[in-house]
């Protein structure tokens, strides 16, 4: 019950925030809130985990327990990021509110035990999400706002369509129909019919449209570029878990029955979204559409890791912990180097290991990272699902991954490293920069550093579990 | 197929092939209350608060709410009467009828007996398809909202077609469409419209 503690603060602290004056104390009103969630989400993990509670429709069980931390922690990186910059570009209070809101149906959606309610609390942060990209001095993120809006409706729209075919074909195969979690694997063990395979069809492609995956993907770069940094951070690296972990519930009950479609589907368009993302990567001179298009080529990753019927779970969770703490370091560093150059064009940006000697070696780390280089989780996660691609003998996928893999390595390089290293483009002075300003993303390197050197026994346990889940019930 | 479903399928068709702007609002009206309609009579005793959650969202939210907010940004923002749903060609028409009759197909094949669940099948996935088909035609914000509403109603028409409801999940699935219903409503205030260039292209074209 008390995990409840994670939705009902922050949406009593965005009535509180209603009513507070000044965006100085809404910012800390956010910080504070977004600490102690992360505390408590934290402390937690490290409990026994909880059946489920109030009428069934919450649970605390080894997913909850390893996500919820994660997306709180940022969170609170991301309070921070907000905090420090109310002293040059006041956050508003609506900025905040909104923001509460989203962190609460976040934890929402994560504590669910129930696939309609965590649909409901994935589609509270789409609304919110949707107010919190537009930037009141720039109408292309009215217009990328509107579009991130009209992608995901649609999506959540087949996800809660493909819903009701699953309980449908529950009611056909003489089973009482439920979404309830801990109910639905004896509810499905009847074997699979059209509606059933339809159902799966239609989930998997909703959320991959939240996730930014082929073919429902042209809303995210659109998005993550003209949002402020926090969100593009919220979006990337909170509501991406809260939807990837719906999608993990949806794999965990259907896998044993529909394993060959859940396999297909999502190793096609995994592959699918590797690919137009290379593509992208090669030509775009943003570098933060850059970033974006390589969220794309992640999400994709996942879906060929989590598309992978064995042994590919463990790297998978490794991969998808370290991704969101690299798109949370590289989204905020994005949008202080944006701030700082007025401009997003590589070719306009150089030399910011000297100019800007903090963000320049957070953009480096981060880039390590992204692009799967050692000791970081990413590099270990991408070798397990590589090398369970070819036990599992997807031969044909695991060649053009890698080819599709080391593009996107060489372009994001090239592109990445001129800013880092380049020659400064004309002479700037700059105030000087403070390395308590970057603390919250030194926290999230360390928590990359760990994912990929020691991983503690309690979240190798918690990391064992949900990869046990995920290959079936 | 009952005289509803076949006025269901009526409304979504008419208003793709008629541009105007008020009769893909009158559209949604129609839907809404059609949804209405049937949801009566599949449960006509609405005893329970789960009936009259379905009912506010079917009539009040569907029905009148969503196309009333966007019939008042319009209004005021003096748009033209003339507006396409579809872009104006025999390729469109072509592709809407025949996106109806996969819709009918689909429904043989996911329900061999004709009776009411097949309508129902058939009704959505017409309404589905046809709700796409808009989106994947049209850039301006306000048919593709309207694309989306239809959708949303197709799913709604689907959900009734089903015997799993739980009340406790639809109040907050109906917030959260009056919620989606005032964005689309400051959105379609707020977006750039459509160039005025384009419009009388388009006009001249059919003059």
């Amino acid at each position: 019950m008390t995990w409840l503690f994670l939705v009902a603060l922050p949406l009593a602290s965005a009535l509180a925030v209603l009513a507070i004056r000044g965006t100085s104390r809404a910012s800390t009103v956010l910080l504070v809130t977004a600490a102690v969630t992360s505390i408590v989400a934290t402390v937690h993990a490290a409990l026994p985990t909880q059946a489920a509670f109030l009428e069934g429709y919450f649970h605390g069980d080894a997913t909850v327990q390893l996500f919820a931390p994660v997306i709180n922690v940022i969170f609170a990186g991301i309070s921070v990021y907000v905090r420090a910059r109310v002293a040059t570009e006041p956050a508003s209070r609506r900025f905040v509110f909104l923001a509460l809101v989203f962190l609460a149906a976040s934890n929402l959606a994560l504590l669910s035990n129930h696939l309609l309610l965590m649909w409901i609390g994935i589609e509270c942060t789409t609304l919110t999400a949707a107010l919190m990209i537009v930037r009141p001095d720039a109408p292309a993120s009215r217009l990328a706002s509107w579009r991130y809006l009209l992608f995901s409706i649609v999506g959540l729209g087949l996800v809660l369509l493909g819903l009701s075919c699953l309980t449908r074909s529950m009611e056909l195969a003489g089973q009482p129909p439920t979404l309830f979690l801990d109910a639905m694997p004896a509810a499905v063990a009847n074997p699979a019919d059209a509606w059933r395979a339809l159902g799966i069809g239609l989930v998997v492609l909703g959320i991959g449209t939240k996730l930014g995956l082929a073919p429902m993907y042209s809303w995210l770069p659109e998005a993550y570029d003209e949002a402020p940094a926090p969100v593009t951070a919220m979006l990337g690296a909170v509501q991406f878990n809260c939807a990837l972990v719906l999608l993990f519930r949806v794999v965990h009950i259907y896998r044993p029955g529909s394993g060959g479609l859940i396999t297909g589907e999502l190793l096609a368009i995994g592959l699918a979204s590797v690919a137009v993302s290379t593509a992208s990567i090669v030509a775009t001179r943003n570098f933060k559409r850059l970033l974006a298009y390589a969220s794309i080529n992640h999400a994709g990753v996942i879906a060929i890791g989590l598309g992978l019927p064995i042994s590919a779970s463990y790297g998978l969770l490794l991969y998808v912990l370290s991704n969101a703490f690299i798109k949370a370091i590289l989204f905020l560093t994005a949008g202080k180097i944006e701030a700082h150059y007025g401009t997003k064009d590589k070719s306009q940006i150089g030399g910011l290991i000297k100019d800007l000697p903090y963000s320049g070696l957070f953009l480096m780390v981060g880039t390590f990272a992204l692009l799967g280089f050692p000791p970081f989780g990413s590099f270990l996660g991408e070798l397990l699902i590589l090398s369970a691609l070819v036990t599992s003998g997807q031969m044909f996928v695991f060649a053009a991954f890698c080819v599709l893999i080391t593009v996107s390595f060489v372009a994001t390089g090239r592109t990445i490293f001129p800013m880092i290293w380049g020659e400064p483009q004309q002479a700037r002075t700059w105030p000087e920069q403070r390395i308590t300003q970057g603390l919250h993303k030194l926290i999230f390197f360390v928590l990359l550093l760990v994912l990929g050197i020691y991983i503690p026994p309690q979240l190798n346990l918690l990391m064992t579990q949900v990869a046990h889940s995920l290959e079936g019930p | 197929m009952s005289p509803l479903l076949i006025a269901f399928v009526g409304v979504l068709l008419v208003p793709l092939f008629v541009a105007s702007w008020r009769l893909s609002l009158f559209g949604l009206v129609a839907q809404g209350f059609l949804l209405a309609w049937i949801s009566y009579q599949l449960d006509p005793a609405l005893d329970t608060v789960g009936s009259w959650v379905v009912m506010f969202d079917l009539v009040v939210v569907r029905g009148l709410g969503a196309p009333l907010a966007l019939y008042a940004v319009l209004r005021a923002q003096g748009a033209t009467a003339r507006h396409d749903v579809l872009s104006p060609n025999l390729m469109s028409w072509t592709l809407a009828i025949a996106l109806v009759f996969v819709a009918f197909r689909f429904a043989d094949m996911f329900v061999p007996l004709e009776g009411n669940e097949h309508s129902f099948v058939a009704g959505a996935a017409a309404g589905l398809l046809l709700g796409l088909l808009v989106l994947a035609t049209q850039t301006g914000p306000f048919s593709q909202m309207v694309g989306a509403l239809r959708i949303e109603n197709a799913i709604a028409l689907f959900e009734l077609g089903g015997h799993h409801r739980d009340p406790w999940m639809h109040l907050p699935q109906t917030v959260l469409l009056v919620a989606t219903v005032l964005l689309f409503r400051w959105y379609l205030r707020t977006l750039p419209r459509p160039s005025t260039v384009a419009v009388s292209a388009v006009e001249g074209m059919t003059q």
